[in-house]
C-alpha cells in the first residue's frame, strides 16, 4: 500500500455481468434505514452510482 | 450534483437512481444538505459494495497524476462545487452500473482514475438501450 493507502500497482476494474453479489448487499441510508440493494432493481432497471469519497 | 440537475431525465426512463458513498449514514445526511440534493444515498463504511462492483484503489499518479489533476481541475469549474474535506478512503475509486430488473448488469462504467467519471449524459444515452 502506497502513500494515502494508494495501491502499489495499476489495478483493473472488474464490474461482473451480474449483480448476484451486489444484490445480497444491506445498506443504511442517510436516515439509518438499511436497504437490500436488490431491493433497488426488482421493479425497473435501476443506476447505482458509488461516489469516490465525501467531500 | 450532475446526477442531482439530470434527476428527472432518469425516472423518465423508469429507472432508480441511487448513490453509495463511503463512510457512516451521518456523514450521508450531511452531504445531502451541503449539496441540497434529495436523491437516496446510501452509507457504506466497509465498502463492501464497492468491492463487489469491481471498483479499483488507485495508484499515486491515478490519484494526483497532472493528467488526472488537471481534468479534474476543469470537472471541478464546470460542476461549480468546491473540494471539501476529504472523507473516507482517498485512493477508492466508484463507478456507475446500471442493472436489470434479472439482476443483470447491463452497463458499467468502473472508473479507472480519478477524473474518469461517467457523464450522466452517458449513462442516460445507455439506459434508453436497456
Amino acid at each position: 500500500m502506497g502513500i494515502a493507502g494508494t495501491a502499489d500497482e495499476r489495478q483493473h476494474t472488474h464490474a461482473p455481468s451480474r449483480a448476484d453479489v451486489l444484490g445480497g448487499i444491506e445498506l443504511p441510508d442517510q436516515d439509518g434505514i438499511r436497504h437490500r440493494l436488490a431491493d433497488y432493481w426488482q421493479a425497473a432497471p435501476a443506476v447505482l452510482v458509488w461516489l469516490r469519497h465525501y467531500g | 450534483v450532475q446526477l442531482h440537475r439530470e434527476r428527472e431525465a432518469f425516472e423518465k426512463e423508469g429507472a432508480g437512481l441511487v448513490l453509495i458513498a463511503q463512510a457512516t449514514p451521518r456523514h450521508a445526511a450531511h452531504f445531502r444538505r451541503r449539496l441540497g440534493i434529495d436523491l437516496p444515498v446510501l452509507a457504506d463504511e466497509k465498502r463492501a459494495s464497492y468491492e463487489a462492483a469491481g471498483a479499483k484503489i488507485a495508484t499515486l499518479n491515478e490519484l494526483l497524476g497532472p493528467k488526472v489533476v488537471a481534468k479534474g481541475f476543469v470537472t471541478a469549474l464546470r460542476s461549480r462545487q468546491p473540494q471539501g474535506r476529504t472523507i473516507g478512503h482517498p485512493a477508492q475509486l466508484g463507478g456507475a452500473m446500471i442493472i436489470r430488473p434479472d439482476g443483470s448488469v447491463a452497463w458499467s462504467h468502473m472508473s479507472e482514475d480519478v477524473s474518469d467519471n461517467a457523464r450522466p449524459a452517458d449513462i442516460l444515452a445507455a439506459l434508453r438501450e436497456v
